[in-house]
């Protein structure tokens, strides 16, 4: 360090004695700031900034990994819009993301406002079990729910077929396959939602509820009045979030159909945008065409983290 | 709230980087010509065939790597020719190939290593598939894929059918006459007949026409081929006839429907014996196996090259020379039963009167090498992979997912205009 401020700091002059001055010790201060938050920057160039623009290049071309590169401009986009493979995958994120957002928000909203209750006992057990699906990995999960919706040998299936339903078969059809992969979705996040839902219950006053239920609010007034709207901020905030990730669902329906693993089964029933980028990028070896794949979800999360920014200015207001 | 998508690419992006670094991995600096690296596909046993060489090369290290599905190769290929580290030799299935010959210079030109003076060895439509524009030769034909119909012994009986190779050959002389017996097998015992109507019936049958999706001059005509559209219709036909258990190959509940015995009868080009006998190893004894209906044809095969940046290029070539000759290929088959490339030893006793004892003694090598005789070889392409799953896919959607069978062929060749851009 005392090299990098001997070369940067102007000499100082005889007449002053302090050798370092402050203000050099201040550059010097500052510059090592710069130097502590480095890596990350350097990796966020290579890993990050690097990929990001290199995909909006590729983007432009017809790219062969192990032949030309030729430049076509903005046909792929073109390819791309007119494309029902693209729609269909985007319809099938959505689908999948609404059957799985929904539901987890919900059952946490639940969930946290019963173990935020006074008198439940063994709390701290509870609060941590929610985190277990949270930590097993995703491939488990999905071998496990496979196997429980399987069309023959399926745990669900046998008990539809206790009650006399014909058996259903998850992976193959359209709504099945969405339902299938939106329960995994549901299983691993509803824990952590919860638990977000919780910490931030915990810091309204619990005189605030017990007030409420000396005026003779029942338990389900308590959760309207109290719980749900002390909770605004932190609902938009696993909205936004759990609407990113959904944009981005790649594993599940990657591990789901096992035979036709990169279309998600015969007619592509449960493809996502991620897995199709992927198909096109990997499978096909299309690059420039799983670029503009690429850039596409790229926009639609920039558009998403717009509404965030939106959202959340305006609940700043409301206080 | 991370920027995932373009991430994805990230492994591609830096593939490629790397790539353009002259030198990388190159040049054969350093490397000894003792030990080179294999990949292979899993579950086709090449481990057999390593070790049977380096018995006799103790000197020789062959690193085998088993990629995968055949797919799976090819795509690790893909991205290792884009830039990673190559192997020195490679064995890529024949639906595969196109893509590769069409990119021939990612490849060592095996007539630099001598490829013209074994090529009189090999059939010559197998051997004109891995010959580039340029008259490059990239590949040197492992095996083909000689077709017939694998089915269950005891659980023909149950069903009052007859239960010997040549009464159950006679059953179905045409794939029509396949389908009535699966219908009469259905009727008897109430039982799915066979796996899936795609591959047991479609890929069957779509690969014994003399010309598939491209015609002899390498133009695209899968939409207007009558033969291509016959296999076809007989693959919804299967599908509709409720004949079909709507397990697609090769997936986990196939492989569980094999091992319980809930086929009775499965399409079985030479390759796939040895699937049939790792997937259900307790179904010894009760198979047997019956010729294709409808005549000869071929479903498969795969070839050996050698990347170009292959550090020891010259051991793979001595490999490829040694275990592929006639003779290698003849105690190839004796060992994993995979149909030699060579018609030299087709009349060989080593294998007309090889007897496979999975399969009742069926005599697996008469049986195959029948099924290529009068055989019209057709050309693949680069989409050959791509038009196929597609087809495919569409006879699945019929089985499995209540598609509409009226409008399969043209949801198909709609679909495969979409995925092949043409």
């Amino acid at each position: 360090m005392t090299a990098v401020t001997a070369t940067l700091t102007p000499a100082p002059s005889a007449a002053l004695p302090p050798p370092a001055s402050p203000k050099g010790r201040r550059l010097g201060e500052r510059l090592s700031a710069y130097a502590y938050i480095a890596p990350f920057f350097v990796l966020f160039a290579v890993f990050g900034l690097f990929p990001f623009a290199f995909t909006f290049y590729v983007a432009l071309f017809d790219w062969n990994p192990i032949g030309d590169q030729v430049f076509i401009g903005a046909d792929n986009f073109t390819r791309m819009f007119a494309d029902p493979r693209f729609w269909n995958a985007a319809g099938n994120t959505v689908s999948i993301w609404f059957l799985s957002t929904v539901p987890q928000l919900l059952l946490a909203l639940v969930l946290a406002h019963v173990l935020n209750h006074a008198r439940l006992r063994f709390a701290l057990f509870f609060r941590m079990s929610m985190l277990i699906p949270y930590v097993t990995s995703v491939a488990a999960t999905a071998i496990v729910f496979a196997q429980l919706f399987d069309r023959d040998y399926g745990l669900l299936n046998w008990l539809l077929g206790l009650v006399g339903v014909e058996p259903v078969d998850f992976v193959q059809s359209t709504w099945g396959s969405h339902l299938l992969i939106a329960t995994m979705v549901v299983w691993r996040w509803f824990g952590y939602t919860t638990l977000l839902y919780l910490a931030s219950l915990q810091s309204v006053p619990r005189a605030v509820f017990e007030a409420a239920a000396i005026d003779g609010a029942g338990p389900w007034q308590r959760f309207r009045h109290i719980t749900v709207p002390s909770l605004r901020p932190v609902i938009i905030f696993t909205v936004v979030t759990s609407t990113i990730g959904g944009l981005q669902i790649f594993t599940e329906p990657l591990l789901i159909a096992s035979g036709a693993p990169l279309t998600c089964g015969a007619v592509r029933q449960c493809q996502t945008l991620t897995l199709f980028l992927y198909e096109q990028g990997f499978g096909q070896f299309e690059f420039g065409y799983g670029s503009a794949i690429g850039v596409a979800l790229f926009a639609m999360v920039v558009v998403i983290a717009a509404v965030n920014y939106l959202l959340s200015t305006r609940i700043k207001a409301d206080r | 709230m991370t920027f995932r998508p373009p991430l994805l690419l990230l492994a591609a992006a830096f593939a490629l980087a790397t790539a353009c670094t002259p030198g990388g991995g190159g040049g054969g600096g350093g490397g000894d010509d003792k030990t080179f690296d294999f990949w292979s596909f899993s579950a086709i046993n090449q481990k057999l065939t390593v070790d049977a060489y380096q018995a006799k090369h103790p000197d020789i290290q062959i690193k085998l790597t088993e990629v995968g599905t055949s797919t799976e190769t090819a795509q690790s290929l893909t991205t290792a020719l884009a830039g990673g580290k190559v192997p020195d030799l490679v064995l890529i299935q024949g639906d595969n190939l196109p893509q590769f010959v069409e990119q021939p210079q990612n490849f060592v030109d095996l007539r630099t290593l001598g490829a013209d003076d074994i090529k009189g060895d090999y059939l010559d439509w197998v051997w004109k598939q891995s010959v580039a524009k340029g008259g490059e030769v990239l590949g040197v034909p492992t095996d083909v894929g000689g077709m017939a119909v694998a089915y269950r012994t005891d659980l023909f009986a149950a069903a009052g059918l007859p239960t010997d190779r040549e009464s159950v050959s006679a059953l179905w002389p045409t794939w029509d006459a396949f389908i009535e017996t699966g219908k009469r097998y259905k009727q008897a015992t109430g039982k799915a007949f066979t796996d899936n109507a795609a591959t047991s019936v479609f890929y069957q049958a779509v690969n014994q026409v003399s010309e598939k999706y491209y015609s002899e001059d390498r133009k695209l005509v899968y939409a207007d081929n009558p033969q291509v559209k016959a296999a076809f219709d007989l693959g919804i036909k299967a599908a509709t006839a409720g004949i079909t258990a709507g397990q697609s190959s090769f997936e986990s509940a196939w492989s569980a429907g094999m091992a319980q015995g809930q086929y009775a009868a499965v399409s079985a080009p030479s390759w796939m014996l040895n699937s049939i006998r790792s997937t259900a190893p307790d179904t010894k004894g009760k198979w047997d196996i019956a010729t294709i209906p409808g005549g000869s044809g071929n479903w498969g095969g795969s070839y050996l090259a050698i990347p170009k940046r292959a550090k020891n290029p010259q051991a793979a070539w001595n490999y490829i020379k040694e275990m592929q000759s006639p003779q290698g290929q003849l105690e190839h088959f004796t060992r994993v039963g995979a149909l030699p490339s060579t018609p030299s030893v087709y009349q060989d006793a080593g294998l007309v009167d090889a007897k496979d004892p999975f399969f009742t003694d069926a005599p697996t090598g008469k049986i195959y090498t029948d099924s290529l005789l009068g055989l019209k070889p057709f050309y693949i392409g680069p989409d050959s992979a791509a038009i196929g799953q597609e087809f495919l896919n569409a006879i699945t959607n019929v089985e499995q997912s209540g598609g509409n069978p009226d409008t399969a062929w043209d949801d198909a060749v709609r679909n495969i205009k979409t995925a092949i851009g043409e």
